[in-house]
């Protein structure tokens, strides 16, 4: 009767022991770039951070798992997914017409449109303006779509050396690298007018990608998220490195 | 003999019962369900203030952080004196009045375009003019009071969303208690509904049979009940009933072998061992109160002569005579048994020995002043002797003997007399040969 209730006791309780062991060994491998201020950043003691960087680390500690983030350039960054060698992509996936179904999205983190940026005298895609983009962005795909003369940076640093260094007279960025931009002063002294492009393939939701390996990790992210917009963590992170909100 | 079962109208307690029970868990059933229904809305709008009117409230509260932002945006354009310092304020605006956040809300987008069109303006007219742009700060004025305002709305609206909803499990709530009152008005109903069937069904007939089974007695007449609805209950009466005719039924049986057992056979007297029972009872009262108290003892005369003459069945008749005449000459009272042959015992309660000797004088003379008809049509004349004693003072035992003795010593006179212990001959008649 004793080892009866032994085996009962253990039966009940073993899982949740397993459970909980196995919640506090979870590692997540999170793919991230470094130079896509103020998402993905190196702050002046070579930390990583930003508001892609930030949101990760609280979503991980969230869900209880410790994260180990793979700097990598943004273009790098789907294909490592795709090949399992990432669990998940932070640097903020636009989910276009060709990925949909085959890429694991979670709930959006934050809401994005894109901006052309040039002469205030030139409308997009006018003849003989060369237009650059981050490559392997919506922002490339759409240019290329509209036959525009295009031209790849690896990253929106690179992007914005190009343009003061005249290798483009405009750019067609996301929202938040064209905040960060403005805070250059080669780049505001170039005179570049903004305007808000309406195209549906150039605004959205911006979510984590997810590995196609780990499919589960969707729910505890969506769950992690939820939780942290309700209890403020994401709204300090939001005031930490963008001006408004932007979720 | 027709079965009382089937004779009988009613219901099983059980079966009764048992619906009572099932139409209370039906009652009760239905109205945890609509309890059940109740808390289930709750969940449903708890779930849905979790899972949609939270994050609403929390996006219209990021949507005025927003525009708050934007006002102070362009009061930074209209505050700062660098015209990039406006610039990168008026390229924030631009920014929120694009973003999808801002453009969900039709009357904040709107108002957010207005803002972004009166700025970009501002901010253009101050490049070209090369100064600060304070020629338009009281539109600005008015546009960020409108933007105010619009703030305080957004935030407002958040607010009543969770209202809504507050409201709803309010409601939900008040509903329930009404019903959670009336489930326990429905519960108390039943349980009085119950108490009283019980008591009338159950705890009265209990009592009214325990009532009756405590004393039911054969010299009692059979328990009359109030028929009872239930079966079971109607069983029992049936059986008390049946018990009782048991009881007076051995009654009449133990009272006709006590009778058999007590009596002389031939005589119809008392046997001898009943009435040395009888006479030790009382006596022992006599004695008890002081009363006075005789015993006698007689005898046949010549007896054996007469059954050797007349044979057994004559004596047998003139033992019954005998009999007969003591009965007629006792009173109630006194008790006479068949002491053994034609000898006869006699207890007198309540008279003394000389007022017993007149009553024995009397049966003495009844006897020998009448003949006994024989069954052959002959006639014998009987004579008894009769000694008598005082028992007020002693044991039945000894008063016997002494009577004993006193009827020796009558027999020894010459029999047909009575004599009293210790005081001679009582009676002298004439002496009479059988």
């Amino acid at each position: 009767m004793q080892r009866l209730l032994l085996v009962l006791l253990l039966t009940f309780f073993l899982p949740c022991g397993a459970g909980a062991e196995g919640g506090r060994s979870v590692e997540l491998r999170i793919v991230v770039a470094d130079d896509a201020a103020p998402l993905a950043y190196r702050d002046e003691s070579g930390q990583l951070t930003g508001f892609s960087v930030e949101i990760a680390r609280a979503l991980c500690s969230e869900m209880g798992a410790s994260c180990v983030f793979d700097v990598v350039p943004q273009s790098d960054a789907l294909p490592r997914l795709l090949q399992g060698k990432a669990d998940i992509v932070a640097t903020g996936v636009f989910e276009t017409r060709e990925q949909r179904g085959k890429l694991i999205l979670a709930d959006p983190y934050y809401r994005s449109f894109s901006l052309w940026l040039g002469p205030a005298d030139a409308s997009p895609g006018r003849q003989g303006v060369r237009v650059v983009v981050v490559g392997g962005s919506i922002q490339e795909d759409y240019a290329r779509r509209q036959g525009w003369d295009v031209k790849a940076a690896r990253s929106s640093g690179e992007l914005t050396r190009m343009l003061v260094a005249g290798e483009a007279q405009a750019a067609l960025v996301p929202m938040i690298a064209a905040l960060q931009m403005q805070k250059s002063r080669a780049f505001r002294g170039l005179g570049l007018a903004p305007i808000v492009l309406r195209a549906p393939e150039l605004s959205g939701d911006i979510s984590f990608g997810i590995s196609p390996y780990r499919p589960q990790l969707k729910n505890d992210i969506n769950a992690a998220l939820a939780r942290i917009k309700r209890n403020g963590t994401y709204d300090r992170i939001n005031s930490r490195f963008l001006p408004f909100r932007v979720s | 003999m027709p079965d009382p079962a089937v004779a009988r109208r009613g219901f099983h307690a059980g079966r009764a019962f048992g619906l009572l029970a099932a139409i209370f868990v039906v009652a009760f059933g239905l109205a945890v369900l609509l309890l059940a229904e109740d808390q289930q809305r709750v969940i449903e709008v708890n779930g849905r203030l979790q899972e949609r009117t939270f994050p609403e409230i929390i996006r219209y509260q990021r949507l005025a952080r927003n525009l708050e932002q934007l006002r102070q945006e362009g009061e930074r354009i209209f505050a700062v004196s660098s015209h990039a310092s406006r610039q990168q304020s008026m390229f924030v605006v631009t920014l929120i009045a694009s973003h999808p956040s801002v453009l969900e809300h039709p009357a904040a987008a709107e108002l957010a375009r207005e803002a972004e069109q009166f700025l970009g303006k501002v901010v253009g007219q101050s490049a070209r003019d090369n100064q600060r742009p304070a020629a338009h700060y009281d539109e600005w004025r008015r546009i960020a009071g409108r933007l105010g305002v619009q703030v305080d709305d957004v935030s407002i609206e958040g607010i009543n969303l969770a209202g809504n909803d507050l409201q709803q499990v309010s409601a939900v709530m008040n509903l329930a208690r009404y019903k959670l009152m009336a489930v326990l008005l429905l519960v108390g109903l039943f349980l009085a509904v119950l108490a009283v069937l019980v008591r009338h069904h159950l705890i009265h007939p209990l009592q009214r049979i325990d009532h009756a089974l405590s004393g039911l007695s054969a010299e009692k007449p059979a328990p009359v009940f109030n028929t009872s609805r239930l079966l079971e209950i109607q069983a029992v009466e049936e059986a008390i009933r049946e018990h009782h005719d048991l009881l007076v039924q051995n009654e009449e049986i133990r009272r006709g072998l006590e009778s058999l057992a007590n009596k002389d056979g031939l005589t119809g007297l008392m046997n001898r061992r009943h009435f040395m029972h009888s006479a030790e009872m009382e006596l022992q009262r006599s004695q008890r109160y002081r009363r006075p108290v005789t015993v006698a003892m007689a005898d046949l005369d010549f007896f054996k002569k007469l059954n050797d003459t007349y044979g057994h069945a004559a004596g047998d008749s003139v033992l019954k005579a005998f009999a007969e005449r003591v009965r007629e000459a006792l009173r109630q009272s006194d008790l006479v048994c068949r002491y053994g042959g034609e000898e006869f015992a006699f207890l007198f309660p309540e008279i003394s020995t000389a007022e017993t000797a007149k009553l024995a004088e009397r049966l003495r003379a009844a006897c020998a002043d009448n003949d006994v008809p024989l069954s052959d049509g002959r006639r014998v004349k009987v004579t008894v002797s009769i000694g008598l004693a005082d028992a007020s003072e002693c044991p039945i035992e000894v008063a016997l003997r002494y009577a004993d003795e006193a009827l020796y010593e009558a027999k020894r006179q010459g029999r047909n007399r009575v004599v009293i212990s210790g005081a001679g001959v009582v009676t002298n008649p004439i002496q009479e040969n059988p």
